[in-house]
């Protein structure tokens, strides 16, 4: 196996973008590759995290589209899928094509085109990744299966609903900086507990928005990538974890299995531990998801990850400041772009020229989670 | 959706789901091949149709189809024998419904106008009051 490194990478802002989806994901690709001072001509496979495009711009096979579109014609170009760890996905796909020697570089994104549908139309699309047979056909949508969590978290631990607002306080701090996130205005405990009920005890605050957005990284065999980038980033560490695809698969919603086991496999193959992670980029699409996934990744024991929020152990300063760039709740969800999105914010902290900047960063995380933890990828970085 | 929904309505109509031969495992919904054991006997088997609640939530501005409820309850009902479902709960007022909440499977129409235009029916459940028989 080869050691990769990540030698180019851009994001397009995230929000509600009035441009294509091929506009939009050609920005993300060509900023990749120019970053990476690649030529195109040079790339030679091209993977796409993408969630379901077929429904929300009535493209399918959309990858050799994009490739197609940004000069890399001929190229394998293939989707890979995994509700909202589709971009992870994608960078373990390149990753590996790498690391195995079959290729030297590959360009991987992640892309979803939201907005064009409207939004009971997203909301039902997004849940088509839950077990659409059983639950999905319930009405329960995934605000309400975090709410489930939430309720379950609650009664066994006794937060309250003051102690989960203050991760969107926190992270909106963050996100106000961050010039690419949908979101840039700091919110108080106040703003989050009366805003408007969406799955009881969740409301709009609580809850990541519906977004459009793509990011895009270029990888090679870390041996040659300062040959191309100044200031390359090594892929230490890298795993994907198939976990349950429904709340009734669990025994215990406090927690999520697939997210322990995607972190202890990623810091087994990188051989760190957590004390060794300088920043994380945590995969908050809501209040809940980022006690508990602090929690499921080896920062704090289970039960412990709302008090180690209130006392600022997940800011900057903190013991593992947890989404600088603002996260999920901040930056917008576009679903597939998000897992390279969470990436790019990694790249920049490690390369000192994050907003939020944590002094001296030199190992950073990812954590990328799917549906109802279904899927999770974690990778971590390294200077 | 109309020819699947009828393909798995007994999953929907009896809460079909199965039981391992070898090792007695329950399962919702139907698998095919054990997860406890890995055995690959299993027989169809109807859930039990009383649980209690394990948690809930009231969803706002409900997906497509399901408007008429605003807010709707739905919860995660663990069912007598410990096998876990999520349903929609019918015929209970929100302001009753609590955690541990004894619950019964009831039949009711789940969903109007589906993606074709067709009206779904199945299992929700109810608060089990002692006084009031809800369901027959």
């Amino acid at each position: 196996m080869r050691s990769v490194s990540i030698i180019g990478i851009e994001m397009t802002n995230f929000g509600r973008l009035e441009k294509s989806f091929k506009e939009i994901a050609a920005e993300a690709c060509v900023g990749a590759m120019q970053d990476a001072q690649v030529p195109p001509k040079q790339i030679e496979e091209f993977v796409l995290g993408n969630f379901s495009s077929g429904t929300l711009v009535q493209q399918e096979t959309i990858a050799p589209a994009i490739s197609n579109s940004i000069g890399l014609p001929r190229i394998p170009a293939t989707k890979v899928e995994g509700a909202c760890a589709s971009g992870g996905i994608a960078l373990r796909y390149g990753y590996q094509m790498v690391a195995n020697g079959l290729r030297d570089f590959v360009l991987v994104a992640g892309l979803e085109k939201m907005t064009a549908v409207s939004t009971p139309k997203a909301t039902e699309t997004l849940i088509e990744a839950e077990d659409r047979e059983i639950e999905g056909r319930t009405g329960l949508t995934f605000p309400g299966f975090f709410a489930l969590v939430t309720n379950r978290y609650s009664q066994r631990f006794g937060t309250t609903r003051e102690e989960i607002a203050q991760v969107s306080v926190k992270n909106r701090r963050y996100g106000a900086k961050n010039p690419k996130a949908q979101f840039r205005k700091e919110v108080t405990i106040d703003d989050v507990i009366n805003s408007r009920l969406i799955a009881d005890p969740l409301r709009l605050l609580d809850c990541c928005a519906i977004s459009d957005g793509a990011a895009a990284a270029v990888l090679c065999p870390t041996e040659i990538a300062r040959k191309f980038s100044k200031e390359p980033v090594e892929v230490i560490g890298i795993s994907q974890v198939t976990g349950r695809g429904a709340a009734f698969e669990y025994e215990d919603l406090t927690g999520f299995d697939s997210t322990k086991l995607a972190a202890e496999q990623a810091m087994r193959m990188a051989r760190v531990s957590t004390k060794d992670i300088d920043v994380l980029e945590l995969h908050d699409c809501f209040t809940i998801a980022e006690i508990v996934a602090s929690e499921d990744l080896g920062f704090f024991t289970k039960g412990t990850g709302a008090k180690a929020l209130q006392e600022g152990q997940t800011e900057i300063g903190g013991k593992i400041p947890i989404n600088p760039s603002g996260g999920l709740l901040s930056k917008g969800h576009p679903i597939g772009a998000t897992g390279i999105g969470q990436v790019y914010e990694v790249v920049q902290q490690l390369r000192g020229s994050a907003e939020n900047q944590v002094s001296d960063a030199e190992i950073g995380m990812a954590h990328n989670f799917g549906a109802t933890g279904t899927v999770c990828v974690v990778s971590i970085l390294k200077r | 959706m109309a020819v699947s929904y009828w393909r798995e309505r007994d999953r929907y109509y009896r809460i079909l789901g199965s039981k391992c031969q070898n090792c007695s495992a329950e399962f919702f919904p139907p698998l095919y091949r054990c997860r406890k054991c890995g055995s690959d006997k299993l027989s169809d088997h109807e859930m039990p149709q009383e649980g209690q609640i394990l948690a809930y939530t009231l969803l706002r501005d409900p997906m497509t189809g399901f408007e008429d409820h605003d807010p709707m309850p739905i919860a995660l009902i663990e069912l007598n024998n410990g096998v876990r479902i999520v349903a929609q709960l019918a015929d209970t007022p929100i302001d009753q419904i609590t955690v541990g909440s004894k619950v019964r499977a009831v039949f009711r129409r789940v969903r109007v106008n589906g993606p074709n235009g067709q009206i779904f029916y199945g299992y929700k459940f109810a608060i089990k009051n002692e006084k009031v028989n809800l369901t027959r």
